[in-house]
């Protein structure tokens, strides 16, 4: 009951954040310079040819009345029709999306199996070698730019040692999966298509990888020290003092207690991937919204533009919602207070 | 005429649990009269959450009360005008407990003890520097230890330089709140003989809260004992200690651990907890816990009374 | 004898050197007996607990013999203590706020020590965390199993922290400051309870403290430590009425009595001598009104000036309370009222 109360209290607080979000982002394309309509027509547009487009766009009613027109398109689902690739927005989103997240969600997995006992390991071994290593480890991942990652493992899992695939989702001339998500790793799964499965997989791991080495980083070091302020408490010195052992201590006691930030910096940490999907699906050809994205701005595309940032907007929301949801549950102060 | 006249004086706060959260009204202080003479100290006691260092924070205006009356020499605070207040703050003064943190780092003691006198335009540089010199002197400071940082002082130097500061404007009051709780006994009692020795010298009026009841015995002319945000029992510090009325004020001095293996004590434990001043109990507060509470207690909020002269309890049962 | 302990020091390593912490201590326990650790803050009595139950920082050098119930526990392996620690020997903390895990409820803390030394049932573990918190008088026993220690008072979760050490019945019971953090009506309830417990077992109980009201409630026997080292010891009574080191005079003129009002306290000047910079010889002759030249050269030895009562000052000769040097003992204690 208190859980739904505050489930339900959040979502209320996302209608405000949304309508933020939707104001700025349309304000913030009407403002770049350049004419869609031109864009569209090539530079032989006759005046009154380009004048007739706007005129259907649109684009010369006062901003308020076009903020107003796409406001109300959004409550019937419309986003509006993509500029460049004349298909309505919702439709493309709803074909590149599914990749985005198949691979951010592949990455946040990598993040969580790696950072977490990465992290447990460096503050219970604190200035031992273990320590070090991971310490010099997560520093690299959250120094190392994507694109640099994603070129050297290129260069030397694929091009050098020929055992992990280059580019895309599948194989050449394999075909994707029955349509039931879009993410082909569960789409395959759920039809029982194991090449494809293996194909998919196989793909993921290059780009995942780069995606995941800044996040690991991140929630390593955030880890680390969380667990360090942990262990200093005055309970831990408690449990010792019951007579528990080292790892009881740690893995009952501390853990709980010190992953409490991290499942916070998770949800950034999610947020962080899906912008660095942008870069990593240009260097991995991945056909997901970073890519999609990069073509809607290059062609002054707004409902494109548009419907990728109230999309990412949205994701961000869910994914903050369900890590504060876990909070919820994790810690008993919440439910009580 | 009373120095300080404080009357009904309350404090309420509102506080509110997250975004979409219920208000919770925390009566911090809830309807205290007290007054404190010329050269005397009222030692104001109790446990946590009975408003103790609200009420001294109050009556400086460093939080605005939310109604009743505070005079000083006479002249009403509540409502007075910014820059009036910032003249009559010279008179009035407060020390705080943790003596470190209300000490800035980054300035030596010189700066310390300037601050106050520039703000408020004491003197010229020459003057100034006498006056700090004087004062460092009485606090028992060296005059090579001026430009030396708090850091470089130990917890009880920390807190004559805090008392230093506040002394710097000659003010006629002090308000200090739980001044040596922070600190061992042999430093705490270096810092009361230096505060008694004060008050003879320069005639000051104290008002001195504190949870310890063996400290507030020691320093104070007159007592207060607060519990949940009201006074229980005002009286000379002889009639609270020796003839203690209220229920509470007999409980708590018989909790006192006194460090004297030979003593035999009877014991009056009062049961449960001090209740939440965000949700204190009807009638008289302390009747949940009270060894002597009926029916009526639950019911009537018992009016502060004079029961013996010069002896005020708030209890329906004395 | 229950625990015996001889010539325990410290170090602990600062900034890259060991800086001494603790210094020679040696005491007993007797079993039902009740021994008060006093001193100020940096005297080292916290670390002398936790140097007993060895829940020491990694960089820490203790050497010295420590021998509870007729076992060297001094040169256990970790293994080995954790077998000792909250079954024969249990330790209570200051801070009852914070002592506990806020994740895990009540009865899950308590039980956690039945699960680590003994071999009772699920049931059976269930039952006797219900009679633990009837014993150490909370109510609604069967509620609080279940609750979590932020939805309690500061003296219930201290009740709580006594219950996680009865629980095994230790027979030596370490106290580490049980009452500073509470209010003094609850503080007495729990000295209260304390005492209670004392009576109804034959546990040892050594009590860390820098209140001087608490040892005169609840010990039998007192050391005064002073700087790492132990300076006096005494029954609680002869120390009230005969303190002799210097330290515990004036330790003892500084309280305000009840119905000694407005008048002078005594006072110790000066500050105590940090680790790193321990002085030559007693380490209280910079702060001590009766400083001779022999203080500030040689460290002095405990001596024992009464059957029971021991003190480390050069001021005493190994007789009955005779004085050395120009200061006999009568000025002694009026001196710090100057």
């Amino acid at each position: 009951m208190d859980a739904l109360r505050f489930i339900g209290k959040r979502l209320l607080l996302m209608i405000p954040i949304l309508i933020g979000i939707s104001i700025l982002t349309f304000a913030i394309s009407n403002t770049i310079p350049g004419d869609p309509a031109r864009l569209i027509l090539g530079p032989k547009a006759t005046p009154e040819g380009l004048e007739a487009l706007r005129e259907d766009m649109g684009l010369n009613d006062p901003l308020y009345v076009q903020y107003g027109n796409y406001m109300a398109g959004i409550f019937q689902g419309d986003l509006g029709k993509s500029t460049y690739s004349q298909r309505p927005v919702v439709e493309d989103l709803l074909r590149y999306s599914p990749a985005t997240f198949e691979l951010t969600m592949f990455a946040m997995f990598i993040t969580l199996v790696v950072g977490i006992p990465f992290g447990v390991i460096s503050a219970s071994r604190k200035d031992r070698i273990a320590d070090q290593f991971t310490r010099v480890f997560a520093l690299i991942g959250v120094a190392m730019p994507a694109f640099w990652l994603g070129l050297l493992l290129l260069l030397f899992f694929y091009l050098k040692l020929g055992v992990l695939p280059g580019s895309g989702r599948l194989d050449g001339g394999m075909s994707p999966p029955e349509y039931i998500t879009g993410m082909y790793t569960i789409d395959a799964l759920l039809t029982g298509n194991w090449p494809v499965l293996y194909a998919a997989v196989m793909h993921m791991i290059l780009p995942g990888i780069t995606l995941a080495a800044v996040t690991v980083g991140m929630i390593t070091r955030m880890t680390r020290s969380s667990m360090l302020t942990v262990l200093q408490s005055d309970y831990i010195r408690t449990a010792f003092a019951k007579g528990a052992p080292e790892n009881r201590v740690l893995y009952g006691h501390a853990l709980r207690n010190g992953i409490m930030p991290v499942i916070t910096l998770l949800g950034m940490a999610f947020g962080h991937a899906l912008g660095g999907s942008v870069l990593v699906e240009a260097v991995f050809s991945w056909p997901g919204l970073g890519q999609y994205a990069v073509n809607a701005i290059n062609y002054l595309d707004f409902p494109a533009v548009m419907g990728v940032t109230l999309l990412i907007a949205v994701m961000f929301i869910i994914v903050n919602l369900i890590v504060d949801t876990l909070y919820f549950f994790i810690d008993p102060r919440l439910k009580h207070n | 005429m009373a120095l300080l006249e404080v009357s009904n004086l309350k404090q309420h706060f509102t506080t509110k649990k997250g975004f979409l959260g219920e208000k919770t009204i925390v009566k911090a202080v809830d309807g205290v009269s007290i007054t404190i003479e010329e050269g005397k100290t009222l030692g104001v006691v109790g446990e946590s959450g009975c408003g103790k260092s609200s009420l001294g924070r109050s009556i400086l205006r460093l939080v605005e009360p939310t109604e009743g009356s505070i005079k000083f020499e006479g002249e009403e605070i509540v409502g007075m005008s910014a820059k009036r207040l910032k003249e009559l703050r010279k008179e009035m003064q407060i020390v705080f407990q943790d003596p470190y943190a209300s000490l800035n780092p980054r300035r030596t003691v010189r700066q310390i003890l300037e601050a106050p006198l520039i703000i408020h335009g004491v003197g010229d540089k020459r003057e100034r520097k006498e006056l700090i010199e004087n004062l460092s002197g009485k606090i028992g400071l060296r005059k090579e230890q001026l430009s030396n940082y708090p850091h470089e002082f130990s917890g009880g130097q920390r807190q004559r330089i805090g008392i230093a500061r506040a002394l710097a404007l000659n003010p006629k009051l002090i308000i200090a709140d739980e001044p040596v709780s922070a600190l061992d006994v042999s430093v705490q009692s270096q810092v009361l003989n230096l505060m008694l020795e004060l008050q003879q010298e320069m005639n000051l009026s104290y008002m001195f809260i504190s949870h310890d009841l063996s400290v507030v015995q020691h320093i104070s002319d007159k007592v207060a004992v607060m519990y949940l945000g009201k006074v229980v029992e005002i009286a000379d510090v002889g009639k609270v200690y020796d003839t203690p009325m209220h229920p509470y004020t007999q409980a708590l001095l018989s909790a006192l651990p006194v460090p004297d293996p030979t003593r035999i004590r009877s014991r009056i434990i009062l049961q449960g907890d001090l209740p939440s001043p965000s949700n204190p109990p009807s009638g008289c507060t302390f009747h949940t816990r009270c060894p002597m509470a009926t029916k009526e207690c639950a019911e009537i909020v018992p009016p502060l009374e004079e029961k013996a002269p010069g002896h005020f309890a708030a209890c329906i049962h004395v | 004898m229950l625990l015996d302990v001889k010539n325990m020091s410290l170090s602990l390593k600062r900034a890259g050197k060991y800086s001494p912490i603790l210094e020679d201590l040696s005491f007993q326990v007797k079993q039902g007996e009740t021994l008060g650790i006093v001193g100020e803050s940096g005297c080292g009595k916290s670390m002398t607990a936790l140097s007993l139950m060895q829940l020491l920082p990694d960089k820490a050098r203790l050497t010295g013999e420590v021998d509870l119930q007729g076992e060297l526990i001094s040169v256990y392996s970790k293994r080995r203590l954790e077998k000792i620690r909250g079954n024969q020997m249990s330790m209570i903390f200051q801070d009852p706020l914070t002592s506990l895990n806020p994740l895990q409820t009540i009865g899950t803390q308590i039980e956690e020590s039945l699960i680590l030394h003994t071999k009772k049932s699920k049931e059976e573990r269930r039952s006797r965390v219900l009679q633990l918190l009837k014993a150490v008088g909370l109510p609604r026993a069967e509620e609080l199993i279940d609750e979590y220690p932020h939805q309690l008072s500061g003296g219930m979760r201290q009740r709580v922290m006594i219950a996680i050490a009865m629980a095994c019945e230790p027979q030596l019971l370490i106290c580490d400051e049980p009452t500073t953090a509470l209010d003094v009506t609850i503080q007495a309830q729990i000295l209260e309870l304390m005492n209670e417990i004392k009576q109804q077992t034959n546990m040892g109980i050594i009590m860390i403290t820098h209140d001087m009201g608490v040892v005169a409630e609840v010990c039998d026997r007192v050391l005064v430590m002073y700087a790492g080292k132990i300076v006096e010891e005494a029954p609680v009574i002869e120390l009230f009425q005969n303190p002799k080191h210097p330290y515990t005079q004036g330790l003892l003129a500084s309280i305000p009595k009840l119905g000694e009002r407005k008048k002078k306290l005594g006072s110790i000047l000066g500050t105590v001598p940090t680790p790193g910079s321990m002085p030559v010889g007693c380490r209280f002759a910079d702060r001590c009104p009766h400083v001779m030249d022999v203080c500030r050269n040689v460290t002095p030895a405990m001596i024992r000036i009464k059957e029971d009562h021991q003190t480390a000052c050069w001021l005493y000769d190994e007789k009955e309370g005779t004085a050395n040097g120009s200061a006999g003992s009568k000025q002694l204690e009026t001196a710090f009222h100057h």
